[in-house]
């Protein structure tokens, strides 16, 4: 296949027109532990299981879904570590509005942040200011050690428009969704969802859905909602 | 063309063949205002001299020009302007006077925690400019600050400490402790030298128990049962000094710092009007503004106003201005 030669490089379009590197990125993604969100008619939940490698390791250490802001959590699906940097970079920007703006960020702003964030990864560059005028002569393959995120993340959030959850891919698109899954098994808990979602849900309700569609062969839980 | 740049030449020139040497280096850079046969191609982020030297080899030089690169922005001050201000003093030009809180504000540890207080007058030179303004700053639910000094590096300087406390919150998962917002204030106001006027009054209580703390603005701190801080501090520490003790109650703290702020507020000219005070225990804090008001304003004259009978209207006519602008309907579409 064509695009075989161009999967190594980030900064290559293949020539169907795709950059082969997300693609893989969102194979990662598709392979991580399985993670969902619903929405409700008066607030959002995020669940994922936790699934830990032994019974040695310590679970209260494992923290798979994070507070953002004291609105808005978010979970993912794919590599851990990942996740962590974005998570940092997201907490200061949410702080960095608040401490401009006074008023606590919106979820969009915050998801759109977040989103352009994972976009800077996918273009040679991440906004390293990397010896200046040497950027622009060196562009092999050199594009200065950055990969794609390898996480796609739900962010649940509650402000002035009510309940909001979306979904961040690591090409640094979003998507707003009533309820959604990642990972393991999407296809599966999306039919679910499906069958099971309407508008009009209460909190408890779409907490007893989530944990029926995680449940589908699942052993540990790890519930947040707002 | 000669043309004039802002220069840093970067010492990485390149022939045809590798790189040269310091010395040619040297040479080429000075040759390069020189010659006027040099032309200059343009490209996206720098001028590519291509110059021929008595050696008639062929150098590309690659020029940056300020105007062109982005250069990130250095940190802390930029004291270009020094020289013109003490030109202008010399000359007998006053620097303009900036708010500031001339103030007292005052901590102590109690038995179950710490009490702050501070009077809220706000000064501008000889004018006050806020007669009731906040003094006690909030960092962390646990911790509330102070500030006497500059009004706006006192704010400016909490409000940025505060914020990465916040963010320390969350990475950590714990309760901020009183030392972490203390380094944080310390080690910024000494990066700038004392030009930050912030003279802080830091307490709170955490997992190690309550704490109090003196802030300078060159960035040293004290750790006391009791302090004092700003042009007030004088009359509130006597008053501390004779009353002061430990194991004070709620009740009894509260009613000390009052004292000692009233008393900074009738003696020094610097703080007054109100009393703000704000207890902080173990999980708990209490934010009392204007706990006393040794000042109030009487607006009534006595001998009442009166106000004379309202004017019948007499006639009524609206004329409306004309419109400016015409509407044409069904004109033309804007061409090109």
């Amino acid at each position: 296949m064509g695009d075989s030669q161009y999967s190594f490089s980030l900064t290559t379009f293949s020539p169907s027109g795709k950059l082969v590197q997300i693609e893989h990125a969102l194979t990662a993604v598709g392979s991580g532990q399985t993670s969902l969100g619903i929405k409700a008619a008066n607030g959002v939940v995020i669940a994922t299981e936790k699934k830990l490698p032994s019974i040695l390791v310590d679970e209260a250490s494992v923290q798979k879904i994070q507070v953002l802001t004291p609105n808005i959590g978010v979970v993912y699906s794919g590599m851990g570590p990942d996740s962590r940097v974005l998570v940092r970079k997201s907490r200061k920007q949410a702080e960095q509005y608040h401490r401009l703006y006074k008023e606590s960020i919106p979820v969009t702003q915050l998801v759109r942040e977040t989103a352009a964030v994972m976009q800077e990864f996918t273009q040679s560059g991440s906004g390293r200011p990397m010896l200046g005028w040497l950027q622009t002569i060196l562009d092999f393959n050199g594009n200065c050690g950055v990969r794609p995120f390898g996480v796609s993340l739900l962010v649940a959030g509650f402000d002035d428009n009510g309940p909001q959850l979306y979904q961040v891919d690591p090409s640094g698109s979003y998507f707003s969704w009533k309820a959604s899954a990642m990972g393991k098994n999407v296809s599966n808990a999306k039919t679910f969802l499906e069958k099971r979602y309407t508008d009009d849900m209460e909190l408890d309700d779409a907490v007893h859905t989530a944990i029926l569609t995680l449940k589908e062969g699942y052993m540990h839980l790890k519930l947040l909602f707002f | 063309m000669q043309r004039k740049v802002a220069l840093k030449i970067t010492t990485t020139l390149c022939t045809k063949n590798g790189c040269l040497d310091a010395g040619t280096i040297e040479r080429v850079q000075s040759l390069a205002f020189l010659i006027p046969q040099a032309f200059v191609a343009n490209t996206q982020r720098s001028l590519h001299w291509f110059l021929r030297l008595r050696s008639s080899s062929i150098f590309q030089v690659c020029v940056m020009s300020k105007a062109v690169v982005d250069v990130p922005p250095k940190g802390g001050f930029s004291f270009d302007l020094c020289r013109r201000n003490e030109m202008l003093s010399k000359k007998g030009v006053q620097t303009p006077p900036f708010r500031k809180t001339g103030t007292t504000i005052v901590g102590l540890v109690f038995q179950d925690g710490v009490i702050l207080g501070a009077d809220t007058r706000a000064t501008e030179g000889p004018i006050v400019c806020d007669k009731n303004c906040e003094k006690i700053h909030y960092m962390a639910p646990n911790i509330y600050c102070c500030g006497a000094g500059t009004a706006a590096d006192t704010e400016a300087v909490t409000d940025m400490v505060s914020s990465q406390l916040q963010l320390h919150r969350y990475h950590t998962g714990r309760e901020s402790r009183v030392v972490t917002a203390l380094t944080l204030l310390k080690s910024h106001l000494f990066s700038y030298q004392g030009y930050v006027q912030a003279a802080l009054v830091l307490g709170g209580v955490d997992c190690t128990g309550p704490h109090l703390h003196t802030i300078y603005p060159h960035g040293s701190t004290d750790t006391l049962p009791f302090a004092t801080m700003g042009s007030g501090s004088l009359a509130a520490m006597a008053v501390f000094e004779s009353k002061y003790h430990e194991g004070l109650t709620r009740e009894e703290g509260i009613n000390l710092v009052s004292e000692a702020i009233c008393s900074g507020i009738f003696n020094d000219l610097g703080s007054g009007s109100n009393v703000d005070v704000c207890v902080i225990t173990k999980g708990h804090k209490e934010y009392l503004r204007n706990h006393q008001l040794p000042n109030p304003r009487t607006y009534v004259s006595a001998k009442g106003y009166s106000f004379p009978k309202p004017i019948e209207v007499l006639l009524t006519k609206v004329t409306p201005l004309k419109e400016k602008v015409e509407v044409i309907e069904g004109g033309d579409a804007m061409e090109e």
